[in-house]
């Protein structure tokens, strides 16, 4: 079998011993910057990554360590979830919802234990799920030429505004000032300076590292500031309770359900574990409805439900980063800008070019989702310790590590203003209700879209037409407009239900 | 409101874009679209989306706090001072400073700030220069000092 070698090649690569090393502390650091109330998995890889890259880590290495803080953190947002109804990101506001409840009925190590079990299968269930379709969609993805890519980036992010944030303008406005910024700098194609106003440190490009750190990691700082309470939030107690074999029976069903779900949406490119979490949940609590349900006052399967497909979700959305070079979700279009820094492009060829990175890191994660088990058992109450840091002591850390991160990168001080700016510009941003992701998302895929763009027309001597031409990009042209209407055709059938039933409650 | 404000804004943007996108001087090219297309189409794109925005705007429902907008002022300030003193006056002053007053804003009492801050910057300056290996500043301005 071909995919027993593929692994093998990859376990390989994840069990020399600096690999085993990294893969063990980007989960334990991901665990930890999760439990973190506030602090995402996003958060968690803005701050690391010029780290990562300070330290001259081969490239597999690097993203190993990356990845592992990644799906840690996806672990790790459950206990501030749980225990003090903080969740640590948008991906884990559902596990709120019957999770605290568990805990305030003092069943609080019940719930943990449960949605440890929930994640890992979840993850484990979506890692065999990529095992399978990854290469077959690479190979897939070789025949794709530059319109097939010009269509492909124009579905993600139809599905991105359609689907993510509060509406779909503001998305579109998030993805454009991205693409914006992508322009900035000289010109591939032609050697022009492009948008620089004079300043040579634009002159290679506006620095994605900079970009990254400053409006995600810098805005939450403003976030923080701005919600600050003293930290007063009662941590529950964790309790007696242990996770028994009738409640994991119990949700068998339910985590198969949501683990399918939860890789397929994170697959489709621009839509992350927020989504998937929240149809895992709504789709659980439809099947459940006839039976004695409790959702939302502690009910086990609306805490398994979300977990497994959060997790899921955050290894479906490498499928399409590692074989299409697309990411599925804002976490992973910072794991590829990382890739690209090591001047690797993801894509179909990644798998046969580089197999040591590819499947180095899918087998890693098999490694690093087993360690995750470990370290979510038995150890914890480690990490439950966490939750009652002080902000005090949290701030000034997250603020010197952006800064060394940084600053490490050019030595050069213009980059922390500009990073303080786009802090600013980001904290607005998120405060008039648009999400980040899709500015990381378009400035990512900037330079691809307007190279396979630039390359297509090209080939056609400037005919627009050669964008709709052959049977794979009349299927991608169909996706995008399907991405365009179903979420509101969804939304106007669910309202007609609605107000079928509003109509029957009259009668 | 604030979405009209930032709508404006990125109408104006979006102009500029074009303006300077037809300003630059292409001596040769190879290819049918050049450099100029794609940042045009951008800010044609951006441009709708703006005014759409401007027509549909969202209710502003953030309302910060005389409070709120000192502390957030507070934060940029002390942001602006350390990305200010991180290379003249090294790490472990910068870090020492701004870190302790981040501390104080958020809480701590003075005295416990100022201890915190100077343990901090002195364990992560040898964690990262002599572990990590990173570039850390030691401060220009103390060069001829010491």
């Amino acid at each position: 079998m071909d995919v027993f070698n593929h692994l093998a090649t990859g376990f390989g690569v994840a069990f020399l011993p600096l690999n085993l090393l990294l893969v063990l502390l980007g989960c334990f650091i991901g665990t930890l910057i999760g439990s973190l109330p506030g602090i995402g998995p996003i958060n968690g890889v803005a701050i690391l990554l010029p780290l990562a890259y300070a330290l001259g880590l081969p490239p597999e290495s690097a993203l190993i360590l990356l990845a592992g803080v990644y799906y840690g953190a996806e672990y790790g947002g459950r206990i501030s979830s749980i225990l003090l109804n903080v969740p640590g990101d948008a991906g884990a506001i559902m596990t709120t919802l019957d999770g605290y409840p568990l805990s305030r009925k003092g069943e609080g190590g019940r719930a943990l234990a449960l949605s440890a079990i929930s994640s890992f299968t979840g993850s484990m269930g979506a890692l065999l799920l990529m095992v399978v379709c990854a290469p077959v969609l690479s190979q897939f993805a070789v025949k794709f030429g530059p319109s097939e890519y010009v269509w492909l980036m124009i579905f993600a992010f139809t599905c991105l505004a359609t689907m993510v944030g509060s509406r779909p303008v503001k998305t579109l406005v998030g993805v454009l000032i991205g693409l914006v910024l992508a322009t900035v700098g000289v010109d591939s194609g032609s050697g022009v300076l492009r948008f620089t106003m004079g300043i040579p440190n634009f002159f290679d490009g506006v620095d994605f590292l900079v970009v990254v750190i400053g409006m995600f990691a810098i805005s939450e700082i403003f976030v923080l500031l701005e919600s600050w309470a003293r930290n007063d939030l009662g941590v529950s107690p964790l309790g007696k309770s242990f996770v028994t074999v009738a409640d994991l029976l119990a949700v068998k069903w339910v985590v198969f359900r949501s683990t399918i779900m939860g890789f397929l949406i994170g697959v489709l490119p621009g839509t992350g574990a927020s989504i998937a979490s929240a149809v895992a949940y709504g789709t659980e609590k439809r099947f459940a409805e006839d039976e004695n349900e409790h959702f939302g006052e502690g009910d086990i399967r609306g805490l398994a439900a979300p977990e497994a497909a959060n997790n899921a979700s955050a290894v479906g959305a490498m499928v399409p980063m590692l074989t299409l070079g697309i990411p599925g979700s804002g976490t992973t279009a910072i794991l590829l800008g990382a890739l690209m820094m090591f001047n690797i492009t993801p894509g179909p060829l990644l798998f046969e070019q580089r197999p040591d990175i590819a499947w180095g890191l899918i087998a890693s994660m098999f490694v690093g989702n087993i360690a995750l088990l470990v370290m979510n058992l038995p150890m914890i109450g480690i990490f439950v310790r966490l939750l009652s840091i002080r902000q005090a002591y949290l701030v000034p850390v997250i603020a010197m590590l952006t800064f060394v991160g940084i600053y490490s990168i050019h030595g050069d001080s213009f980059d922390l203003f500009f990073m303080v700016l786009l802090g600013v510009v980001g904290f607005l941003l998120r405060k008039l209700h648009f999400s980040l992701a899709p500015v990381i998302l378009g400035l990512v895929l900037g330079e691809v879209l307007e190279v396979n763009l630039r390359r297509a027309l090209s080939i056609s001597g400037g005919d627009w037409s050669i964008l709709l031409d052959g049977p794979i990009t009349y299927v991608m042209a169909a996706a995008t407009v399907v991405a365009v209407i179903a979420p509101s055709l969804m939304r106007s059938i669910k309202m007609r239900k609605l107000l079928a039933k509003a109509n029957e409650v009259e009668d | 409101m604030y979405d009209r404000i930032l709508a404006g804004i990125l109408l104006v943007l979006s102009g500029l874009i074009v303006w300077s996108a037809l300003q630059f001087d292409v001596p040769f090219q190879y290819e049918p679209l050049g450099p100029k297309a794609f940042p045009i189409i951008l800010s044609i794109l951006l441009s709708i989306v703006s005014v759409w925005l401007i027509i549909k705007p969202d209710a502003n429902n953030w309302h910060p706090t005389a409070d709120i907008m000192k502390k957030l002022f507070a934060g940029l300030v002390l942001m602006v001072v350390y990305a200010a003193l991180f290379k003249g006056a090294g790490f472990i002053l910068a870090t020492f400073i701004v870190g302790g007053a981040f501390s104080w804003l958020f809480g701590e009492t003075p005295k416990r700030a100022a201890l915190f801050a100077l343990v901090m910057s002195v364990i992560s300056y040898f964690l990262l220069t002599s572990l990590l290996q990173l570039n850390v500043p030691s401060g220009t301005w103390w060069a001829g000092v010491f």
